[in-house]
């Protein structure tokens, strides 16, 4: 499904180049979901931006599908997150100027393949069917969230990728949405990639990581 | 707080700047194009304003004049023995001489032993300058822009065209400028006459006149003031407009840099800076750019002034007559009242921030949610503030409807302003519900979905800049037509006008002589002898006017003149009219009609040497370019009534004419009758000069629109710029979930392409209404005359693709920067606070 | 819009403008007077210059001698009407020479262009009123004594205008000056005066100084000076459109020079007295420039029958008693004058203080009152104050 060879990147600083990712490999296979851990400033949000398609690797391969991401350009690249990828971001980076339902659906549409079945399924199970002409800055934080994951998985993506998807929210809404999360991805038979830093959400996943300098450090928790 | 917190609060505030470059030259850039241009028309304002005041004060101590009837100059004699009867008659020559390289200077000779009013020379310090005025090499004296203007090139004192020298030259700030005033003995070598040009005689003077003589009363001053005044008004509208859209910039900045620096702020009441000091500190920032923003702008205005003065110039001379230097005069109070008006109009856009910074939530809370609803409690509030608007402008209009013309001017412009703001603020609304409309009907169109709601997010920001955008569309779109309209109808009317081929002006004893000679000559199809009188429209009972000094005009009634001549209303119709008009009725222009309610069927009291005179009117003309009242009876009623004789001759010639006929018919006129060739002015010349005059007059207004349109434009663009970094807030998770960098930029295009084009659509109908105003009412009251209101489809789709072209224009520099961001740019939004 | 329309609009404005040249010209005005009065003491290079020794001749020297830098004609006369009211008129025509004779430089032969600037004064007075009128003129270059202004010979007349002195007598027994006519009409503040009078002299001519060169300071410089004093008036005066006969006695001043006052010389105070018995004096006072900065006095005593003694400060004296504030300034209105040769004593009264001459040049002139061991009237001019 995903496959990382041997990636390096490094970000230039006033004191020179940055080496954040040192040659990390890493696979995911279709349906299994993966927590990559690891401290601040570890790599670890480069390596999920990496894997979607957002940056560009110094070295090394991503794969997706057994596609390298080096051959497409940026259009078709974009075409991939939209039709392949669901993103969930800390920050929830929804649409405030549309409604909660408009949100949901914003993906799918973009991806020409809105289910309105699934999307009113999606609705229900996040809890948000009472709010779906409300735009965002009406929900709570919980609810932002929850809502940002209906948009990523609204288009039946093949891989999710969250960047620490609970760590704007307090420890009761977090479980409630990694639960919500890990159904919904089980249901769907979707992979998942997860940057956190906190054990408690990784827990639950198939498989756990850690980055430390730069290099895939262990191989569980 | 100690005292060297204020400032470090006050550094850390303004540190915002640094890292946003942007909002503070967009900052300056509106305060400056408000200040320059608003200070440039002020400079053009009170210089021209010197320019005659000092004429002015010439007209409330008028002279009369007397002159030979027979129109030739007058000798010494005339002159000799009317003073040794005791008559305090005053000579002077007047003339224009051309100087090396082509310049021109009126050039006035007196007496200044004998001019009136005059007590004495109480010539301190021996004969001083008295006697060097009298006495070679003489002097020249002339204002200090006459001055400028004739050594503007090469400093060297200027020398006539023939290498003789001008008398040395000596500062009268007091004189008109484009005047040099000297002894009547020099100025007569200099012009090279022997004799004089008329003699001067106080009003009061009792003089007895010789038969071969004619005393002609002060002319009554045309109130320049009065006339001025309504061009001066019309270029305070102008730069009011631009003042108003400059600061509508400054408004948009300000916004913008308080809502980035809430944080800021709440941090620095957090750490203990009262919500006073805060607004202290911002009001201090605000006098530090509003100064350096007025300095810059006051200083382009004056350029800006420098540029623009010979067009004003021109236009005023054109149209009144007046002569204005075009050396600029600033007074003391131009660079006060720059100043003040850009502060206070600085603060004034500055207030909202101000009190949103006083009221600021230190914590912040339920700031998130509130934007929607306090966007949509400002949408409420610009409805009804527009509604209120357009309210007071209808008002007026009602009003207007029943007030005599010419007291409409002031109002007038209050009603254009009313009408125009009212619009503007009806705009975001608008926009506003327009884009909720379109949302729902592209809702299947998820990107346009998105860009639609994506621009509702941007409205807060975008309406002040569309507003300025619509305002200088409207306004161009406006005058626009109101000149087009005027052009077309101006050229037609000209053209019905002039009927004759040659226009003949000349002195009442060679009259009869030319007329024979004319008749001699084979090329003549017809003569129309025309002449012209002073008088005074009296009042009758009941009539709603004051007694009024009116021009009386003389013309012949041929056919030739008659098929052509234009009315704009007559009792029955025009053939009737001119009928009753050889019988003996008069028609007057519409200055006149307008000015006192005369209409056909209704009888005129005019005053006459031989008592008061009663006619009925037959019709009523357009007169444009006439800012007097004009009332036209025939040749012979005129001659016969007035006791005067024809002064003019309009030559028709036979239509087929070989080529250069013209020109030999002028060349034997000349010659035989002895005139200058300034007697004779054929018809393409007075077209020319009238086409000149015309195109001079507006080009000013066409000036200062283009202007104020391109300031529009700087603040869409500005207000693009400065919050594109937080456009990419909004962009990049779009560009995340699949929508490249390129369609994502071409969206934001569209995007600001339709709002601007919804603003071009709105201009439409509200730069047509104002172009109604302008002709309807402004240039009543301004000029005296209406003009038809002309719709060019061609200038309405200008308009429209002026709009887009502004807002296009503003938009691909932003969506460039958007399409070169690299994705390292756009990732930066994702990460983790 | 009428062909020409916008030029025919301007004419009006453009022949206003001309009060401007002279609002400019008046501009400097507002220095404060000179020390040297008109002019009078400016050094006259380039002149011809007065001396001693050069004989008089007549008619000639009745017309104007342009190659001095000052000259006048300056007419007095004490009057009363049939009721006995005290009035006193004053006729001047000054001329004054702009350039020396000889330069000509871009001078053009227009008969505008001319050296010489006349100036005429015109004035009035009853107890109670001084009524003032001036006129210029510039001179003009013109055959037979044409002009605006100007004087003649032949029969003699001074004029500006219509302000004429003219001789009524064609015979050739006696002086062109004899029988004249003097006539003036002005105003002052909207009031119209003016006079036409007779003149009959009943004496001769009288030469002041050295046969007529008058000395006027003790370097040496003076003017050539005769006066025709015994002048017997008959004429009316007109005041505000009444019309008065009158009758009394005139006297008139010739005098031209190129340099009147010597340097340090502020300026006088001159005398000119009708006696009872029929003897006149003329005396003056120069402030500055006599003997070790003293004032310079001079006069002539003429006896009714026209002979005349020169008189000097040694014998004359001329002292102010009393002084009156007339136009912002304090100018002695009554005045002892002594002279011991002659067993004279007497004050010289002004009959009312405001006797200004508000002109170009203002100066005090008016008509005096004689009392003491002789009485008489007279008139009395004070300039530099």
């Amino acid at each position: 499904m995903l496959e990382l060879r041997r990636i390096r990147k490094s970000y230039p600083t006033p004191q020179g180049l940055l080496p954040v990712l040192q040659g990390v490999d890493l696979r995911l296979a279709a349906g299994e979901s993966l927590a990559l851990m690891g401290e601040s400033g570890s790599g670890k949000s480069t390596l999920l931006h990496l894997a979607a398609g957002l940056d560009t690797p110094d070295d090394g391969e991503v794969r997706l599908d057994d596609q390298p991401l080096s051959a497409l350009d940026e259009p078709a690249r974009a075409r991939l997150r939209r039709e392949r990828l669901g993103l969930v971001f800390q920050q929830y980076h929804l649409v405030p100027s549309l409604t909660a339902a408009d949100n949901l659906r914003l993906q799918a549409r973009l991806a020409g393949r809105e289910d309105a079945a699934w999307s009113r399924e999606l609705l229900e199970r996040l809890g948000l069917a009472g709010m779906a002409g409300r735009y965002p800055e009406q929900l709570s934080g919980g609810q932002q969230q929850r809502l940002a994951i209906g948009r990523a998985l609204a288009a039946r993506p093949a891989l999710l990728l969250a960047d620490e998807p609970t760590g704007n929210l307090d420890e009761n809404s977090a479980d409630e949405v990694l639960a919500l999360l890990l159904a919904l991805v089980r249901d769907r038979g979707c992979a998942l990639l997860m940057v956190t830093h906190s054990p408690r959400v990784a827990a639950p996943l198939d498989r756990c990581l850690r980055l430390r300098h730069g290099r895939i450090a262990e191989a569980s928790l | 707080m100690n005292a060297a917190s204020p400032r470090t609060a006050f550094l850390t505030l303004f540190s915002h700047y640094r890292r946003h470059p942007g909002q503070l030259a967009m900052l300056i850039v509106g305060l400056w194009v408000a200040s320059a241009l608003w200070s440039g028309v002020q400079a053009i304002n009170a210089s021209a304003r010197d320019s005659y005041a000092r004429a002015e004060a010439l007209f409330s101590t008028g002279l009369d004049r007397i002159e030979r009837r027979d129109g030739r100059p007058l000798t010494l004699d005339d002159y000799l023995s009317l003073r040794l009867a005791g008559a305090p008659v005053s000579p002077m020559v007047e003339g224009e001489i051309e100087l090396a390289g082509g310049r021109r200077v009126e050039v006035l000779g007196v007496d200044p032993l004998t001019l009136p009013e005059i007590s004495g020379f109480r010539t301190a310090g021996g004969t001083g300058s008295l006697r060097d005025f009298l006495q070679p090499p003489y002097r020249t004296r002339l204002a200090p822009d006459t001055l400028a203007s004739l050594t503007a090139e090469d400093d060297a004192l200027p020398s006539l065209a023939d290498g003789r020298a001008l008398p040395p030259l000596e500062l009268a700030p007091e004189l008109p400028p484009g005047l040099a005033v000297m002894d009547i003995a020099v100025a007569l070598e200099l012009l090279e006459r022997d004799g004089l040009s008329h003699l001067l005689v106080a009003p009061d003077a009792r003089v007895e006149l010789p038969d071969s003589l004619v005393r002609s009363a002060a002319a009554t001053p045309m109130a320049p003031g009065q006339l001025t005044d309504s061009f001066h008004l019309n270029l305070t509208a102008m730069g009011l407009l631009a003042l108003v859209v400059g600061l509508l910039i400054v408004h948009t900045a300000l916004s913008l840099t308080l809502e980035q620096r809430l944080g800021l702020m709440r941090t620095l009441r957090a750490l203990g800076v009262s919500g006073r000091a805060l607004v202290g500190l911002l009001l201090s920032e605000l006098l530090l750019l509003g100064l350096l923003g007025a300095a810059l702008g006051i200083l382009s205005g004056a350029w800006l002034a420098r540029w623009l003065l010979p067009d004003v110039a021109a236009s005023l001379q054109a149209l009144y007559g007046e002569r204005v230097g075009i050396e600029l005069a600033l007074p003391w109070h131009y660079w006060l009242g720059g100043l003040a008006v850009t502060l206070g109009g600085l603060l004034t856009a500055g207030l909202g921030t101000l009190w949103r910074a006083a009221r600021l939530d230190v914590l912040g809370l339920g700031h998130a949610q509130a934007w929607r609803a306090q966007f949509l409690r400002q949408l409420r509030s610009m409805t009804l503030a527009g509604g209120l608007l357009w309210l007071v402008a209808l008002g007026l209009l009602v009003w207007l409807d029943r007030q005599p013309p010419a007291e409409g001017l002031t109002p007038g412009f209050v009603m254009i302003a009313a009408g125009l703001l009212g619009s503007a603020l009806w705009l975001p609304p608008l926009l506003a519900m327009l884009l909720v409309g379109a949302g729902h009907l592209l809702r299947r169109h998820p990107l346009a979905q998105w860009a639609l709601a994506d621009l509702q997010l941007q409205l807060p920001r975008l309406s002040v800049a569309m507003m300025a955008l619509l305002l200088a569309l409207s306004a161009n779109l406006g005058v626009g037509s109101m000149v087009g309209g005027f052009r077309l109808t101006f050229l037609e009317w000209l053209d019905q006008r002039l009927v004759a081929d040659l226009y003949l002006r000349l002195p009442p004893a060679q009259y009869q002589a030319a007329v024979d000679w004319l008749e001699s000559r084979d090329e003549i199809d017809t003569l129309l002898p025309r002449a012209s009188a002073e008088a005074t429209l009296l009042a009758k009972e009941g009539s709603q006017y004051q007694p009024r000094p009116a021009s009386v005009y003389g013309v012949t009634p041929h056919p030739t003149l008659t098929e052509s001549w234009p009315l704009l209303a007559s009792q029955e119709n025009a053939a009737s009219a001119w009928r009753a008009f050889a019988r003996g009725a008069a028609m007057i222009n519409e200055q006149l009609a307008l000015a006192t309610g005369l209409a056909p069927g209704q009888r005129l009291r005019l005053s006459s040497p031989s008592g008061p005179l009663e006619l009925p009117i037959a019709a009523v003309y357009p007169d444009y370019g006439n800012p007097r009242g004009e009332v036209m009876l025939t040749t012979t009623d005129l001659s016969a009534r007035f006791q005067t004789s024809p002064d003019s001759i309009a030559i028709v010639l036979e239509r087929e004419l070989p080529p250069g006929a013209i020109e030999t018919l002028r060349r034997d006129l000349i010659q035989a009758l002895g005139i200058g060739g300034g007697s004779l002015i054929d018809q393409r010349e007075i077209r020319r000069r009238s086409t000149d005059i015309f195109e001079r007059t507006f080009a000013i207004t066409r000036a200062l629109n283009t202007l104020t349109l391109g300031v529009a434009g700087l603040a869409l663009l500005s207000s693009l710029l400065a919050q594109s970094s937080q456009r990419r807030g909004q962009l990049a998770p779009l560009w995340a979930l699949g929508v490249a960098r390129g369609p994502l930029a071409g969206a934001g295009v569209v995007q600001l392409g339709s709002a601007a084009l919804v603003t071009g659509l709105l201009a439409v109908p509200v730069g047509l209404a104002l172009s109604w105003c302008l002709v309807a009412v402004i240039n009543v009251a301004a000029f005296g005359w209406r003009l038809p209101l002309y719709v060019f489809p061609a200038q309405i789709a200008a308009t429209l693709a002026l709009a887009l072209g502004v807002a296009l224009l503003a938009a691909v520099l932003p969506a460039w920067r958007l399409w070169r961001t690299s994705p390292r740019i756009l990732l930066t939004e994702f990460e983790a606070l | 819009m009428s062909p020409g329309g916008h030029a025919k609009r301007f004419l009006p404005w453009l022949a206003l403008v001309a009060l401007l040249a002279v609002l400019a010209l008046q501009q400097r005005d507002t220095e404060p007077p000179p020390e040297d009065f008109a002019g009078l003491g400016e050094q006259a290079e380039g002149y011809a210059q007065a001396r001693p020794g050069a004989a008089l001749r007549f008619p000639r020297d009745h017309g104007a001698h342009p190659d001095y830098r000052i000259e006048w004609w300056y007419l007095t006369a004490n009057l009363e009407d049939p009721d006995g009211t005290p009035l006193g008129i004053q006729w001047t025509l000054f001329r004054q020479a702009l350039s020396p004779p000889d330069d000509d430089d871009g001078r053009s032969d227009s008969p505008w262009a001319s050296r010489q600037l006349w100036m005429a004064h015109a004035a009035l007075s009853t107890p109670d009123a001084h009524f003032v009128a001036e006129r210029f003129a510039r001179g003009m270059t013109l055959p037979d004594s044409r002009g605006q202004a100007g004087v003649k010979l032949e029969p003699f007349a001074a004029w500006l205008d219509h302000w004429r002195m003219e001789s009524r007598s064609t015979a050739p027994a006696g002086d062109t000056l004899d029988r004249l006519q003097v006539t003036a009409q002005g105003s002052d503040e909207g009031y119209e005066f003016g006079y036409r009078l007779d003149l009959n002299a009943e004496g001769p001519l009288v030469l002041h100084g050295e046969g007529g060169f008058s000395r006027k300071s003790a370097d040496g410089q003076g003017s050539y000076y005769y006066s025709q004093p015994f002048y017997r008036v008959e004429g009316q005066v007109e005041i505000d459109g009444e019309t008065r006969e009158v009758s009394g006695r005139a006297w008139l001043d010739r005098e031209w020079s190129s340099q009147l006052l010597g340097s340090g010389q502020r300026g006088w105070d001159w005398f000119s007295l009708h006696l009872e018995g029929g003897a006149k004096l003329m005396a003056f006072r120069l402030r500055g420039g006599g003997e070790e900065g003293g004032d310079f006095v001079s006069g002539s005593w003429i006896d009714a029958d026209g002979r005349r003694t020169s008189l000097a400060g040694d014998d004359l004296r001329l002292k102010p008693m009393t002084y009156s504030p007339v136009a912002g300034r304090q100018v002695p209105t009554q005045w002892r004058l002594r002279l011991p040769s002659r067993d004279l004593d007497v004050t010289v009264s002004a009959r009312r203080a405001d006797r200004w001459m508000n002109t170009a040049f203002p100066y005090w002139e008016g008509d005096v009152v004689v009392e003491g061991s002789r009485s008489g009237v007279g008139y009395l001019e004070m300039t530099g104050y």
